[in-house]
């Protein structure tokens, strides 16, 4: 991959022994002037980005504010989420604007899905060696 | 390939038939006992990911390409 920057798997939790290896991504994001460092996790399989409630109030988002409701499904089913418009940055790669589904809850973990960082990025999973590469779109 | 390998090699040809057959079942037990590991009973594996969230992920898009019409952004 041209202009990719290279990053490791995360072993989550011990227990998991082999399956505990997860993709988390160091990513800045901003809401007005906030900005926070944090880790999502890449999900491939997830149709959208997913913010917990910490993360959202954290950026100084306030829930009320958010006008256009999202209903989500599978474990998250039960779980009201808001659009939540941010600023976003991956290492030293330009800005850009993510949208995420900002749930009302803080046992879900930050995901970056296919809406809209699939969309924004290139990935390319090694997971046998433990790594993968990420750029931006072309 | 590590030194220890390096090391075992010629030690392991040297074995009788017997003894290299011993070690070859060995080792094969240690593979398919880690295979079996690699997904643990008992244990939750929790999966979030919402994969069929159409119309969360239309009403991103679309929330996305307003604020690119109306020029707002940070």
């Amino acid at each position: 991959m041209e202009n990719s920057q290279q990053y490791r798997f995360t072993a989550s939790d011990p227990d998991f022994g082999e399956a505990g290896f997860r993709p988390y991504l160091p990513i800045n994001l901003s809401y007005g002037s906030k900005t926070l460092n944090v880790a999502g996790m890449l999900d491939s399989g997830a149709m959208v980005n997913v913010l917990p409630y910490g993360v959202g109030v954290a950026l100084g988002a306030v829930w009320n504010e958010q006008t256009k409701v999202l209903k989500l499904t599978g474990n998250l089913a039960q779980v009201e989420a808001k659009v939540l418009l941010v600023n976003a940055t991956v290492g030293t790669f330009p800005s850009v604007r993510l949208a995420f589904a900002w749930t009302q809850s803080d046992s879900v973990p930050l995901l970056l899905g296919q809406v809209n960082f699939f969309r924004e990025f290139n990935v390319c999973f090694y997971r046998s060696a433990l790594t993968f590469e990420i750029s931006p779109k072309r | 390939m590590s030194t220890a390998i390096v090391d075992l090699i010629p030690r392991l040809h040297d074995l009788k038939r017997s003894e290299k057959l011993f070690v070859i079942q060995i080792l094969a037990s240690d593979l398919a006992q880690e295979e079996e590991n690699l997904i643990r009973p008992n244990l939750a594996y929790p999966i979030w990911s919402p994969f069929d969230s159409s119309e969360a992920a239309t009403a991103m898009l679309n929330a996305l390409a307003e604020e690119k019409e109306t020029g707002y952004g940070e």
